[in-house]
């Protein structure tokens, strides 16, 4: 009996299946069409079609279950590495991004003020053309260079330069420097890379700084973190907070904020001193060891203890227990540690302390980072000279700061400045400065001081909230991007259902708008799947193989020789030429960071395994399952100002006051409170996230990085009262 | 004739990170909706004196009990538990919405969907199980936490998983209730950690069912079957539960100052 009832139940859940067949005629003809050709879904348009995730850059392998031609269910891809067959929170939820309520899914113009909320619906040709024609007329007026672009890390974004490069605009801004220029810029002067690779299958011990790879989720390594704990690896982990990370540690410690960079030279001080360090590593692969040893004598464990808060004996034995490890010790040199404006010196000191074990090619690898696999590219003319400065002063007065990187902060404070020109519009694809930038305010107040401002974006984000035309971009589960390299394969993000409404993708967007900008020669393809035929054809490859299997196989490449690296010296630079000649300097030395006055805490920030910066609050899945964004207190500091649990405090800093729910927990050293970002929306547009939290971004006061351009976002110190 | 199946789950609670992407793999999978869940992470919650902290995470969902309180007091016989697989179904076309069954499970692990006017819980994913595949929660899991498998095949994960565990714990049922014989299985349970009744007063931004009032009784070992290891495992298992149990005395009493 009970078996027939399965078998009911079975029935039922095929009942939508039965209901594709009454619907076939429905089923959106493209992409479906195409799926039944490629051989990935059955006659009635059912089955698995292969694509990449976009919830965070970490960019999994997706394996859509579609059905009638929805997409009803997500998996891991487990041929591909960052996700091995599992998706996190976020990848599971992703379906509800592309059938999001609030999803803006035809052109938008505003008829009201700016922000007000207030548009009118138009058509791609009406909103094309009156883009084009405002930028034209502001190139016209004032140059190309008044428009400024700003766009976060995605595939596309190679087309997103293309348009701003054949524009001749300089001014590009992107969410790096409030993220990670620290790191970046130290590995490029130690490695000669952006971000070598880190490898958990060997390692024995590993000290994470302020890296919480549990909640900061990047899906495969937190899934190879917790095997390497599983094989018994112990881990420190250095956090004012005690995050899930410091859950799953073998030892936790407080640090006190801002000084990462003085624990790190008191490991890398008993490790010279004890002569604990690979000598043979060090004198092949290496350069300004000397240097170095002079320059940490005096960082002892006694005199670090009192400045990180973490006992001498403690700072001793971790940097033995590191050494002893060898080369199977990790010390994760990633991402910000203490955004801090010392956070450069405290990224180039893990570097170094990594050098200094000779970890390299056991526990850390050459990056693959994101180069070009062979891939062909559509062909184009050169882009116009640029002559004009950035606003951003890269590289005129940050010099170290790569161009693609950027300082995002500073260019928005020329905006409002006006220096060294005005900028008058800017063109903003898939961000949201508005929550992401520090002290809100101020980029609202930039946004005021400009004539036009266009968004691209799948929902209306606080940025699309205050600007003049928003353009529906198609979600990650409608469009092709650009084919994108990952380790030896080359994978493909496509459509697994037809885009809903007059949502486009970027790719189209990009061509559109630059043939009406006269800039059509440098959109040279006929449409997404001829963008990626060109990418293919010098590997001898068809648009339908990496369809059908979502990735194709790179031919056996030379195999580079892991021991050089792309330093002026060819070497791992312990001392860096590159800092020297610009007259810094070229070993890490103490700077001691600023600190709250009495009564006030350090504000810090951080990260929720259920959401991605500021973009997914308005998930539905994912806010059914998030935790009430709350500040967190250490009981004892609530207690001295009568504080409890759940009680509606205001927090203020020099920028900007608000008002949030209090959480009272010992998870925080006593001087600091927690904020998790990401939420306090404006728009009114996102009706699940709207009202719902603060922004820690009214909170955050600006500074810049003179070496690597970095926003230090716990350099914020607030005080707290009951409301 | 092959040995008859019988589906559990074994969590590693050493290795559940609360990421919840089991949560929400479980909800697009069985389309539950936005108001209810079928699976849950349990905080334990930040333990001890600041900076010698603890934090443990209990994931749960339905127990599939060996002997469920959910269908002895199921009217219209929906619920059921299958004799083919061990897991505890609702036929929901014979479930008339009483909710008898929601009172009557001491996990809180079912649900009365109001809008269909049907109970629903955690399935195991069955429909998934049928072709091949691990339940949604399983497939998903970050951490490796989560296993799923038969219970009666010694060479399946959740059987290799408790022939290597040193103590294996189960989530009991409430004092003077009736044992449910439960089918999760819990292993690497830190020893400090108490899975006990679950009664903060955490807040949720969405009206989760009522708090779940589970307890893990004292003699909670005892109600471990695991035929296979007890042979193996024999005193040193004893040794360790009466361990756990004063633990578990030491504890009620620190938690009640």
């Amino acid at each position: 009996m009970s078996h027939e009832v399965t078998r009911r139940d079975f029935l039922k859940m095929g009942a939508a299946a039965a209901g594709a067949l009454a619907l076939g005629q429905f089923i959106p003809p493209r992409v479906a069409k195409a799926a039944r050709q490629l051989d990935v879904v059955d006659a009635n348009g059912d089955g698995y079609i292969p694509t990449m995730c976009e919830m965070c850059v970490w960019r999994c392998g997706v394996l859509a279950k579609v059905v009638n031609g929805r997409v009803v269910k997500l998996e891991g891809n487990p041929e591909h590495p960052h996700s091995l067959g599992r998706l996190c929170a976020r990848g599971q939820s992703g379906l509800m991004n592309t059938y999001d309520p609030d999803r803006v899914l035809t052109p938008l113009v505003r008829v009201g003020k700016r922000g007000e909320g207030k548009f009118r619906e138009a058509t791609w040709d009406e909103a094309l053309d009156i883009v084009s024609k405002n930028m034209l007329s502001i190139k016209q007026q004032y140059g190309p260079e008044a428009m400024v672009f700003s766009s976060t890390h995605n595939i596309s974004q190679v087309q997103f330069e293309n348009l701003l490069s054949g524009f001749g605009s300089p001014n590009y801004g992107t969410q790096r420097s409030l993220c990670f220029n620290a790191m970046i810029v130290a590995n490029l002067m130690t490695y000669g890379m952006e971000e070598p690779n880190r490898d958990y299958s060997q390692v024995k011990y590993i000290i994470l700084t302020g890296r919480n790879l549990v909640e900061a989720i990047s899906t495969s390594e937190t899934s190879a973190l917790m095997d390497a704990i599983g094989r018994g690896v112990k881990m420190v982990y250095l956090d004012p907070r005690f995050t899930k990370t410091a859950s799953k540690a073998a030892e936790w410690y407080p640090i006190r904020p801002g000084t990462d960079l003085a624990f790190h030279l008191a490991l890398i001080n008993v490790i010279i001193a004890e002569e604990r360090y690979n000598k043979d590593f060090i004198t092949k692969y290496t350069t300004g060891f000397d240097e170095l040893k002079t320059a940490v004598q005096t960082y002892t464990p006694e005199w670090a203890a009192p400045i990180t808060g973490i006992n001498a004996e403690v700072i001793r034995r971790i940097a033995r227990e590191f050494s002893d490890a060898g080369q199977y010790a990790l010390a994760h040199n990633g991402w910000r540690t203490s955004n801090f404006i010392n956070s450069f010196p405290a990224e180039r000191a893990i570097t170094i302390l990594n050098a200094l074990v000779g970890n390299w090619g056991v526990t850390m690898f050459p990056a693959a980072g994101e180069a070009s696999g062979g891939l062909g590219t559509p062909p184009q003319p050169p882009y116009p000279r640029v002559s004009a400065l950035r606003l951003d002063g890269v590289p005129w007065k940050y010099p170290f700061v790569p161009l693609k990187l950027g300082i995002f902060q500073q260019m928005r404070e020329a905006i409002i400045e006006g220096k060294p020109y005005q900028a008058h519009g800017w063109f903003i694809s898939r961000q949201n400065p508005v929550l992401s930038l520090p002290d809100r305010q101020r980029t609202l107040d930039a946004m005021g001081k400009l004539d036009f401002i266009v968004t691209i974006d799948i929902i209306m984000n606080d940025t699309s909230w205050f600007s003049d035309v928003v353009l529906p971009e198609a979600s990650y589960l409608e469009r092709f991007d650009p084919l994108l390299p990952v380790g030896n394969r080359v994978f493909v993000r496509q459509p697994v259902i037809e885009a809903q409404g007059e949502a486009r993708s970027a790719l189209w967007i990009y061509k559109e708008l630059g043939k009406r900008l006269g800039l059509g020669d440098f959109f040279q393809y006929k449409d997404e799947e001829d963008y990626l035929a060109q990418q293919l054809a010098p590997l001898g490859k068809s648009v339908e193989e990496v369809r059908t299997k979502g990735y194709i196989d790179l031919p056996e490449g030379k195999q580079d020789n892991l021991f050089t690296w792309s330093t002026p010296s060819g070497k791992i630079e312990i001392s860096s030429s590159t800092l020297k000649a610009g007259k810094f300097d070229p070993v890490p030395v103490w700077q001691e960071p600023l600190q709250p006055k009495d009564g006030a805490f350090y504000l810090l920030t951080g990260k929720v395994g259920q959401h991605t910066q500021m973009g997914t609050q308005n998930n539905l899945l994912l806010h059914k399952y998030q935790d009430e964004p709350r500040l967190w207190m250490n009981p004892e500091a609530a207690a001295k100002l009568g504080l409890k649990d759940w009680d509606l405090v205001e927090a203020a800093s020099q920028v900007g006051v608000l008002r949030v729910a209090l959480k009272v927990t010992s998870a925080i050293r006593p001087d600091c409170v927690y904020l998790t970002p990401g939420f306090g929306h404006l728009s009114k547009g996102l009706r699940t996230a709207y009202g719902v939290g603060a922004s820690d971004s009214v909170l955050h006061e600006t500074y810049v990085d003179p070496i690597s351009g970095g926003q230090a976002l716990s350099q914020t110190f607030v005080t707290v009262k009951k409301v | 004739m092959a040995q008859k199946k019988r589906y559990g789950f074994v969590i590693d609670i050493s290795r559940c990170i609360d990421c919840r992407a089991c949560m929400v793999a479980c909800s697009v999978e069985n389309k539950v909706p936005n108001n209810h869940t079928r699976i849950w992470v349990h905080d334990l919650g930040v333990k001890g004196e600041y900076p010698n902290l603890s934090r443990t995470f209990v994931p749960y969902n339905c127990m599939h009990c060996e002997n469920p309180p959910c269908t002895q007091v199921c009217v219209s016989g929906a619920t059921y538990k299958d004799p083919t697989n061990g897991l505890v179904l609702v036929d929901q076309e014979a479930c008339i919405g009483c909710g008898y069954c929601v009172e009557a499970c001491p996990y809180n692990a079912r649900y009365l969907d109001e809008k269909r006017g049907v109970v629903d819980k955690c399935n195991g994913c069955i429909q998934r199980v049928y072709v091949g595949l691990k339940p949604a929660c399983v497939a998903t899991c970050l951490g490796g936490a989560r296993m799923f498998g038969d219970l009666n095949d010694p060479t399946s994960e959740v059987s290799v998983a408790l022939s290597k565990a040193g103590t294996i714990h189960v989530i009991d049922y409430e004092k003077g209730r009736v044992d449910t014989e439960p089918n999760i299985y819990y292993v690497n349970v830190p020893v400090l950690t108490r899975i006990d009744t679950v009664n903060d007063n955490t807040r949720q931004p969405i009206n989760l069912p009522r708090d779940p009032h589970y307890t893990i009784a004292e003699e909670g070992w005892k109600k471990v079957l695991v035929p296979f290891i007890g042979a193996a495992l024999g005193g040193t298992f004893l040794v360790q539960a009466v361990y756990f149990t004063k633990q578990l005395i030491e504890g009620e009493k620190e938690f009640d100052e």
